[in-house]
């Protein structure tokens, strides 16, 4: 019971907050109603990206982890829910939480090698991985390949395979899924989980005189932001109905996920969304103005220069920005 | 039995030996001090006991039970906590949630954390600064700090580590009271390690000497502020020769 | 049997250049204790140097070495005093996220500017030719290049243990304060030590252009090797990033000559995770 009330009570944040998340929830409820086309695609990366940060926040934000791999994660779970569809017919609700294991246990046996790295050497790593899988993937025949899988057609609307016409089904999925992160993430910061990493990021000795054992909570945190990033990879996947390596693995996801966090403000609750927002319709209008043009890498350049800036003088993201303006009130 | 045992302890840094084979028991409900001039070893010691290094030759025996290597986090379930010297803790969390983090140490649930880590508080007149950042109190507050810390953990022996350290007189004399007050509330067992004088003399049972890595001396206090090779450890060996000249050794 | 002959010598002339690029990562992180992230795209910078002044001005590739040490010179010292001052006022977080930030700026922005074609150099002394040695066949590029990097190692080497430069440069390595208090302008150190970096992985990026493809995502696969050289090294040590790099080359080249070219690459992320996780320290670092 002191579970769910953690999970839903917002009350140790200030109004401002508590409004401007009713607000979003809000708008996030009567969009489809006034918008449609290109800007509800928008939307639903927007909310995709969100599931994203907020997983990554934990191991990025709140635990001080920089890893940047995570579209291993995306990827496995996307791959486990497509093929089990084409292969098997086995419905969305059986091959998704398949593909989340998947990506967890693979975070878990990775996590307890690499967690006895620190920092940079931990966030090469991470990297590292994530290629060496993209590879495997690519050459890896018997599940397409650099051909990626496709869906196969059924009637919709779906609701065991979730498949749709429809984005506005998508879209409230998508919101749905944003919800639960949330309340996870409030329930999150709260439990004894939660403070543990927090203290781990504040100080690694004083955390570990205080009991806790600092490589199993690590490693705790890791396949948790696998989770979401797994249950990111399944809607990805009945969402656009196709995937292969280059779009649900590739190395732009992961730095994308990290970067947008950090500018909107890791460790905070709200920073992931914050970020989301910025980058997501940045990244899509960018690339639908430039994608003409043939110009490539703006996009990159631009995010990286905020997260130099954000780096150099106010590491804790937009988010922090906000805050401080507020203590100074 | 004693509370915690160390046999023949010995600890090598490149070549230099920090702890050399040292020898000391503690018994429960005592309080001992452990002092010597400066690269003596006795944060070496410490961290030996504590489990941030591990010993390469010797034992320690915590409550009958060997824990030589045992990392930090595990001593700390046996029941030994330390405080630190600098508490590098950010200023993200409040005074309140980083207490809550030991205490989080013996029950998974929040409340009860809570309350526990408030009451912890109240013993240590910290309750007002519940939810001030660490960054922004003084010195002597945040040492006060992080005793509450440890003690969230439920120690049966605590280890401070030059918990005086940067206090001006009067927070020395608080902080001797408090170590008073903390040690008959809690029961507990106190190592302590101190430069200060004013604070380990008065309140240690015995006091135990390190110098150049070894074990010079043990005793009571009175009888170590007489004790030839500490004054020559500190004072050096002029001083040494004044004080027999005028016949007061 | 007779493949292994040429892998070794081709591995081992490989590692020279390796070591190169890896000695400019040891340099900066002995200095400051700050990895660059954006090492790899110091090479890619030099490469593209090298690349455009051969073709453009019609260069003999080789002469384009000073211009291309030049150009690394140049970014390693702007990013120092632009960013990384800054960065290291922070925790360690923002200097992670703020030198991979570069690392992403400085690979797309070659993107935009130069596009993602794979570009290589046509003439040159090194280029095309090579010579028979017994079974072996060794190309005039891959032997010119092992020797400029050695002789570039050995130049760097003796700038830092034979020169007051060098030694300033120790001391700040060694202890910031101590080296301030004796005098020494620590800042412009830190910021030589990033421009030394840069200088010395732009030399190797031209020399790489003799042979090797020019691209704007080549920055991440030298990163990679870079780093998981300077961890078999050990981070800080100088002698131990040319072994390392010797040793990175065989393995590269006699794991792609016996398990296959496709699988260097996770040869190269293997050794990483190897040394890193059984042996952090590496074999000569502190």
């Amino acid at each position: 019971m002191g579970t769910l009330k953690d999970a839903f009570s917002f009350g140790d944040l200030p109004a401002s907050e508590r409004i401007g998340f009713v607000l979003f929830i809000i708008f996030c409820l009567i969009f489809p109603w006034f918008w449609g086309g290109f800007a509800q695609t928008v939307m639903i990366k927007f909310l995709l990206f969100c599931l994203y940060g907020l997983g990554w926040n934990l191991i990025g934000g709140y635990g001080g982890q920089v890893a940047l791999g995570q579209a291993k994660n995306v990827g496995m779970s996307a791959y486990t829910v497509a093929l089990l569809m084409v292969w098997w017919d086995i419905p969305f609700w059986v091959s998704t939480p398949l593909g989340v294991i998947v990506a967890t246990v693979e975070s878990f046996i990775l996590g307890y090698f690499l967690f006895r790295l620190r920092g940079h050497y931990f966030a090469i790593a991470t990297i590292a991985v994530s290629l060496v899988w993209q590879q495997l993937f690519i050459n890896w025949d018997l599940i397409g390949g650099a051909r990626g899988v496709e869906l196969p057609l059924k009637k919709t609307p779906n609701f065991l395979y979730m498949l749709f016409d429809s984005p506005i089904y998508y879209h409230y999925f998508a919101f749905l899924l944003v919800m639960g992160a949330i309340f996870y993430m409030n329930w999150f910061r709260k439990s004894k989980l939660g403070y543990q990493l927090r203290a781990i990021t504040s100080s690694e000795d004083v955390a570990e005189s205080l009991g806790i054992n600092i490589h199993w909570v690590k490693v705790k945190a890791y396949c948790i932001t696998g989770v979401f990033a797994g249950m990111g990879g399944a809607f990805y996947t009945v969402n656009y109905n196709y995937i292969d390596p280059f779009s649900v693995m590739h190395l732009e996801l992961s730095i994308m996920i990290a970067l947008m966090t950090m500018i909107g403000g890791a460790g905070s609750m709200w920073g992931p969304i914050i970020g989301a927002m910025i980058l997501i319709p940045l990244d899509c209008y960018l690339g639908a103005w430039l994608g003409g043009s043939g110009i490539i890498g703006v996009d990159f350049m631009i995010y990286s220069m905020m997260v130099m800036v954000i780096a150099a003088y106010e590491p804790k993201g937009i988010w922090g920005i906000i805050e401080k303006a507020r203590r100074r009130r | 039995m004693a509370l915690l045992e160390v046999i023949d302890l010995t600890k090598d840094f490149g070549g230099v030996a920090a702890n050399d084979h040292i020898s000391l028991e503690i018994q429960k409900g005592e309080i001992i001090g452990l002092i010597g001039p400066n690269g003596a070893g006795k944060t070496t010691l410490f961290n030996c006991i504590v489990g941030y290094h591990r010993p390469d030759r010797g034992t320690v025996r915590f409550k009958g039970k060997d824990i030589t290597g045992l990392k930090p986090f595990q001593t700390n379930r046996e029941g030994i906590g330390r405080t630190f010297q600098v508490l590098s803790i950010s200023g993200d969390l409040t005074v309140l949630e980083n207490v809550m983090i030991g205490s989080f140490c013996r029950t998974s649930d929040r409340p009860t954390a809570r309350q526990e880590a408030f009451e912890i508080l109240d013993l240590l007149e910290l309750e007002k600064d519940a939810e001030a950042h660490l960054t922004e109190l003084p010195v002597g507050t945040q040492k006060r700090v992080g005793l509450a810390m440890a003690l969230a953990t439920n120690p049966e022996l605590l280890m401070l580590d030059e918990v005086a350290s940067g206090l001006n007189p009067k927070e020395t004399e608080e902080m001797v009271t408090l170590l008073q007050e903390i040690y008959e509330a809690k029961g507990l067992t106190l190592f302590l390690t101190e430069h200060v004088m004013e604070v380990v003399m008065p309140i240690s049972k015995r006091i135990i000497v390190l110098d150049g890595g070894q074990k010079i001396a043990e005793g009571r206090p009175h009888e170590i502020a007489n004790n030839e090779r500490v004054i020559r450890a500190y004072l050096g060996e002029k001083y040494v020769r004044g004080r027999k000249d005028r016949g007061s050794i | 049997m007779e493949m292994l002959l040429p892998a070794i010598i081709s591995g081992l002339l490989m590692g020279m250049l390796f070591a190169l690029v890896a000695l400019g990562l040891a340099i900066i992180f002995g200095v400051m204790n700050i990895v660059n992230f954006a090492h790899g795209e110091f090479l890619m910078a030099g490469m593209y140097t090298a690349f455009l002044t051969a073709t453009f001005l019609s260069v003999e590739p080789l002469l384009t070495l000073p211009v291309a040490a030049m150009v690394g010179l140049f970014l390693g010292i702007a990013s120092y005093y632009l960013l990384v001052r800054h960065l290291l006022k922070g925790p360690m977080i923002a200097q992670l996220l703020g030198t991979f930030g570069l690392m992403i700026f400085l690979r797309y922005l070659a993107m935009f500017i130069f596009g993602p074609d794979y570009k290589t150099l046509e003439h040159g002394l090194l280029i095309g030719k090579s010579i028979k040695w017994g079974p072996v066949v060794l190309s005039y590029s891959r032997l010119g290049t092992a020797v400029v990097s050695v002789i570039a190692f050995g130049i760097i080497y003796w700038l830092i243990n034979h020169t007051r430069l060098g030694k300033a440069l120790q001391a700040t390595a060694l202890d910031v304060e101590a080296a301030g208090y004796m005098g020494i302008d620590t800042e412009k150190m830190r910021g030589l030590a990033w421009g030394l970096g840069g200088a010395t992985v732009g030399i190797a990026g031209a020399l790489l252009t003799n042979f090797y493809y020019v691209f704007p995502t080549i920055g991440l696969l030298f990163c990679m090797i870079a780093f998981a050289t300077v961890a078999l090294g050990g981070f800080g040590s100088i002698k131990g990033a040319f072994i390392a790099g010797l040793i990175m080359g065989l393995i590269i080249d006699l794991g792609g000559t016996y398990v296959g070219p496709q699988h260097k690459f996770a040869l190269i992320y293997l050794t990483y995770f190897l040394v890193v996780v059984f042996r952090p320290q590496g074999l000569f670092g502190w």
